[in-house]
């Protein structure tokens, strides 16, 4: 069963708006769900890496929210609120090839062509930029520099390993803008890529949808 | 001659740079595999990007006379329409891929340029066998060797089935295996689909076998143009263009200028023991 990238957005951003309007307990269900999502999609380190990354975040924030003098109670529900919340994209990342959601963005949300074509080049470049970094990190290195003593003086340090790095990414997006320019890159661009149709499964989902997100005039009416 | 792109007193300078070509008077002929070769910062890829009209038309910059693609001026012409008559890699090819997979990678042009889906995918099947990459239209682009994504690269020129394909140094940052496979791929794309190529390389030695025509830029100028039989003399009298010419082109023709006699164009070097063995060179030349 695979849901369609616009169910897939209009969830995440229900989840979003959800942790606002939904009670504590039914936060807590979701929280559930998504974690057991995540480790049915993919159980691996990496995964389990995102999830804890995203546990000491929001375990950050808790304690901020208590420096602040926040109460307990009202600091852990922020803190559920912004895990679910963040799960909800990872959950999404997780299920949908980030082109498809882009094209969803383009044709479903009438976000522009180039924003959403930022979302690919972006996860396009990462193994490259990586790769940029460890090269230029290497020959920093063999021209004396070195990353230690404290953390400012590491940062500062570092200023000599950034600067090259940047200064590629920009020749690499020069190239990049004109190959695109070349290959015609435009409104067409998702316009004729194969369609992909809402099935009966992404109906359903956006039902529940719908009917968890007027649960407060739900409430109402039912209590009345 | 049957010209397939015409440059006709051409001039052409950045912004706030010097002149960068100049009186360029250059014709390529139909299905030629023409290699242009200059020392650095001679023009040659600004000649190219010349060719496929990003020079002016993207880049900016000044410029005077024409540049006529098939027969017609690339004023007024959107790259991108240039581009599927008339495809570029450049130098760095890396950073010219632009998708997630080399499927999306190679139907991309043909995608924006409004061919339907099922066509697309016909086209880039037939690419990527082309290249020697049948079958990888799922494969992500880091799961694909250096080698085979500059294979990619090519493919997805040749899916829009331009006539003429323009290479900048694409065996620049290749071992020997690497570029002589490359252009073994390039020859056969060549004699199958009647492409012409225009190829910058330094390094003559690798694309030897299957050159037709020579280009020689030397300060933003031609300084020799034609068949390699023709100009390859012309090439070897400038003091400045001559160690780019293959070794074996430098022996003939140093050859020549000491003993008087004419010599075939050697393409490899046991063309060259024959013919010397044969001209009573004697058995100790070795190839």
């Amino acid at each position: 069963m695979e849901l369609n990238a616009f169910t897939w957005i209009i969830v995440t951003l229900a989840v979003t708006a959800w942790v606002f309007i939904l009670p504590l307990q039914a936060v807590a269900t979701i929280l559930v769900l998504q974690l057991v999502l995540l480790l049915y999609i993919k159980r691996s380190k990496t995964m389990l890496a995102a999830i804890g990354g995203l546990g000491v975040f929001t375990g950050l924030m808790i304690l901020l929210q208590l420096l602040f003098g926040s109460s307990l109670s009202v600091s852990l529900f922020g803190g559920l609120r912004m895990l679910v919340m963040t799960l909800a994209f990872l959950c999404m990342l997780a299920t949908t090839r980030i082109q498809s959601i882009a094209k969803a963005l383009v044709d479903r949300f009438h976000l522009p062509v180039e924003y959403a074509f930022m979302l690919t080049t972006a996860l396009r470049f990462v193994p490259n930029f990586l790769e940029d970094s460890a090269i230029t990190l290497d020959a920093q290195s063999c021209r004396g520099y070195s990353n230690r003593g404290n953390a400012l003086k590491r940062l500062l340090s570092y200023v000599v390993v950034i600067r090259p790095l940047v200064m590629r990414a920009v020749a690499k997006s020069e190239t990049l803008a004109l190959s695109m320019e070349l290959r015609g890159f435009g409104a067409n661009t998702y316009k004729n890529m194969p369609k992909e149709k809402l099935t009966a499964v992404d109906f359903a989902v956006l039902a529940i949808v719908v009917v968890l997100s007027t649960y407060p005039f739900w409430k109402k009416v039912l209590l009345t | 001659m049957n010209s397939v792109v015409t440059v006709s007193d051409f001039y052409f300078k950045y912004l706030r740079s010097d002149l960068v070509l100049k009186n360029i008077n250059l014709e390529i002929e139909k299905g030629s595999f023409t290699v242009i070769i200059g020392p650095s910062g001679a023009g040659k890829t600004t000649l190219c990007k010349a060719m496929t009209g990003i020079v002016p038309y993207y880049s900016g910059g000044d410029y005077a006379g024409d540049v006529k693609v098939l027969g017609e001026t690339t004023k007024g012409k959107k790259v991108s329409d240039l581009a599927m008559k008339v495809g570029l890699m450049l130098e760095d090819y890396e950073s010219q891929l632009v998708s997630l997979t080399a499927g999306e990678e190679v139907a991309f042009s043909l995608l924006n340029h409004g061919f339907p889906p099922e066509e697309a995918d016909e086209r880039t099947r037939l690419a990527l066998a082309d290249v020697g990459l049948p079958g990888r239209e799922s494969y992500q682009l880091d799961e694909l060797s250096g080698g085979q994504r500059q294979r990619l690269a090519l493919a997805s020129l040749l899916a829009v089935h331009p006539e003429i394909i323009v290479l900048d140094e694409p065996v620049s940052a290749m071992d020997p295996d690497g570029a002589e496979s490359l252009y073994k791929l390039l020859d056969k794309i060549h004699k199958e689909h009647g492409t012409t190529f225009i190829v910058v390389e330094h390094r003559v030695e690798f694309v030897l076998p299957y050159l037709t025509d020579l280009v020689a830029v030397k300060n933003g100028e031609i300084a020799a143009q034609g068949k390699c039989e023709d100009v390859v003399s012309k090439i070897y009298e400038d003091a400045e263009l001559r160690p780019l010419l293959p070794d074996l082109w430098q022996v003939k023709c140093n050859l020549e200028e000491k003993t008087g006699r004419r010599f075939a164009l050697w393409r490899s070097s046991n063309e060259a023991v024959k013919e010397l063995e044969q001209n009573g060179f004697g058995k100790g030349v070795r190839a």
